[in-house]
């Protein structure tokens, strides 16, 4: 069996069908490949056959998820008749620095551990803040109430066999002069951390470093690329005119986050660490920005697969 | 008699490939002068809160437009240039805010649906529309366990009266006509508006949806002879959709589950009998507005020139 287990963290956005029935006459309505990416019964195979046991999934989607699915548990096994399992969700963390809002959240992210249980996953990977152009910078006071609130959330989720995976966003109020603090002031009994592969480079941080420097906390990835060697303060905090407030979506389409072998992250050094330290566990694809999610998916397998697979699988 | 097309020619909800784009400036500022190179010098926006949320490349939300464009007076500007003479109808679906709980959707919509006044009032569009209702599917997650659905649907219609009613008020201090629409889905479907719109205690006026109309089983050029006094905006979309499988009560009405179909389709390619709607507009001597809509479309380009060649070749637009 492998160490490394390859999930899909589903940018898919809304899936408006369980399956088509009619899938040859739907296709003749318009003949486009639009009716190829509107199931959950073809979308989960593309996953299976280019090489994923996992799908992530994102909070949003649950109430379309929920509403064709009924319950949890039917999604779960309309999936694992697929041969694919919920790896894990992401999860935002917004408001957290201020005190008063300390038991809101948490009571948020009891249910969002409760509904990923119900799910069978393991990781609930958490942004920490809002962004940075809304609240920084954080104060330490600040700093010290998110993490609270984060390891309270983390306690209860290993309390119930969940990891909270701290899951940094090279635009969130925990940045590049506070996120190790951040991590180190969260506790390693309840908080773990989910490495973003491109967002770490885009912070400006080192990632080989990162990973080596916190091996025992991180254990799940978002593998993804960047083409950008780290950007500046005035771009991550959304001062900068070009990119505005809204830093994630750029005004004139350049990408920020590219496939696994598409940019500049040294991913073989990666995987040499990943060999080191004997990593064992979910790696997700992160392909958001892509324009063809199944290009993407299989792009990025190949590159785990065939690639880093060489040096450590 | 202006002729326009709507926003949500632009499909965000569904990732087919190319779907990045989509929340790019630079994506909806080609859009404009392809609109306009297809013959439409007016646009509906569809108002969506969602957008709010870090993705103000959508100029879907006031928020977009302050922080892309600095204001409405220069996102107006660049309109112009771009062959869009103006903004004449926002539109607002509030089904996302119903998730469960009575109280959290009207507070919701209570909130949010004044913005999207606002916006129609800054960019000064003539009317505003609303969808009335979410869906039977989400006002049903509302109903408490064991109690009759027929009362709590009718409590939640009154309570939807006064919601209107309050909001009918801040359109008309906006300066803004308001309309509300009755997607298939939702409590007043088909011929349920009518006594609805009657019963308000306030000027609220129809938005006729062509093959809204006809997927709730209703002939809209019936509906729309009949109550055109009452009509504020004509929506021209076109489907070949019939419900037999009651897909209005599904979670996703848009997409019927047990026979998929593309419910709402590009103008002309389904059977709404528009020459015949026009006709009817035009002899009842309609001066409201009407939308063009590619709900959903596969591709932006086609469905507009689908639309233009339909206009074009069947009413000599």
């Amino acid at each position: 069996m492998s160490n490394i287990r390859l999930a899909h963290l589903a940018h898919f956005k809304t899936i408006p069908y369980k399956q088509i029935n009619n899938f040859r006459d739907f296709y003749y309505e318009e003949k486009t490949n639009d009716t190829y990416f509107l199931d959950w019964d073809h979308i989960l195979k593309y996953h299976k056959a280019t090489g994923y046991d996992g799908i992530e999934l994102l909070p949003w989607d649950l109430n379309e998820i929920l509403g064709l699915f009924g319950t949890p548990e039917a999604y779960v096994d309309f999936c694992q008749e697929r041969g694919i399992v919920v790896s894990g969700m992401f999860h935002g963390c917004d408001d957290s620095h201020i005190a008063e809002k300390h038991d809101e959240i948490f009571e948020a992210g009891k249910q969002a551990v409760d509904t990923l249980k119900k799910l069978g996953g393991k990781h609930l990977n958490t942004c920490p803040a809002s962004n940075y152009s809304e609240i920084g910078p954080l104060s330490e006071e600040g700093l010290k109430n998110v993490a609270k609130v984060i390891t309270d959330i983390g306690r209860y989720a290993v309390d119930n066999g969940i990891q909270v995976c701290l899951h940094n966003e090279f635009f969130c109020a925990v940045n590049k002069y506070n996120h190790r603090q951040f991590l180190e002031m969260t506790d390693p009994r309840y908080v773990f951390y989910c490495l973003d592969t491109a967002q770490i480079k885009l912070m400006g941080d080192d990632v080989l470093n990162f990973y080596d420097t916190y091996a025992d906390r991180i254990t799940t990835f978002h593998l993804k690329d960047t083409a950008s060697m780290g950007e500046s303060d005035a771009v991550r905090f959304g001062q900068d005119p070009q990119h505005y407030k809204d830093v994630e979506i750029t005004r004139d389409g350049h990408r920020w986050f590219w496939e696994p072998g598409e940019g500049v992250v040294d991913m073989e050094g990666l995987w040499k660490l990943l060999k080191k330290h004997h990593f064992q566990g979910w790696v997700s694809i992160e392909d958001d920005q892509t324009p063809d999610l199944l290009a993407a998916m299989a792009l990025a397998s190949y590159e785990v697969n065939e690639v880093l697979g060489k040096i450590y699988r | 008699m202006k002729i326009g097309f709507s926003s949500d020619l632009v499909n965000l909800n569904y990732h087919a490939p190319n779907r990045n784009r989509y929340e790019s400036v630079y994506y909806w500022e080609e859009l404009y002068t392809l609109i306009s190179a297809a013959g439409f010098k007016y646009l509906e926006m569809g108002y969506n809160p969602k957008w709010d949320f870090g993705r103000s490349g959508i100029p879907l939300v006031n928020r977009s437009i302050e922080l892309v464009y600095g204001g409405f007076e220069n996102y107006l500007k660049l309109l112009h240039e771009s062959g869009i003479e103006g903004i004449t109808s926002v539109s607002f679906d509030p089904n996302m805010f119903c998730g469960g709980n009575t109280d959290m959707y009207f507070g919701a919509v209570g909130f949010l649906a004044p913005q999207a006044i606002a916006y129609a009032k800054s960019s000064g569009a003539e009317v505003f529309t609303m969808t009335a209702t979410p869906s039977y599917y989400s006002v049903k997650k509302c109903c408490p366990e064991g109690e009759s659905f027929e009362k709590f649907e009718e409590e939640f219609l009154d309570k939807t009266a006064s919601l209107i009613e309050e909001l009918a008020k801040k359109a008309e201090e906006a300066g803004v006509k308001m309309c509300i629409r009755n997607d298939y889905w939702t409590l007043l479907r088909g011929n349920k508006i009518v006594d609805f719109v009657k019963n308000l205690n306030a000027k609220v006026y129809i938005d006729a949806d062509t093959a809204n109309l006809k997927a709730a089983g209703v002939c809209p050029e019936a509906f729309i002879k009949d109550n055109l006094e009452n009509i504020g905006l004509v929506h021209f979309s076109d489907t070949d959709f019939v419900d037999d499988q009651e897909a209005y009560l599904q979670p996703l009405p848009e997409f019927p589950a047990k026979r998929s179909t593309k419910v709402f389709k590009d103008m002309g390619r389904g059977t709404v009998d528009f020459v015949k709607i026009y006709e009817i507009l035009k002899d009842g001597g309609y001066d409201g507005n009407i939308i063009c809509n590619a709900r959903n479309s596969y591709d932006q380009c086609r469905s507009l020139l689908r639309a233009r060649r339909y206009l074009q070749t069947k009413l000599g637009q």
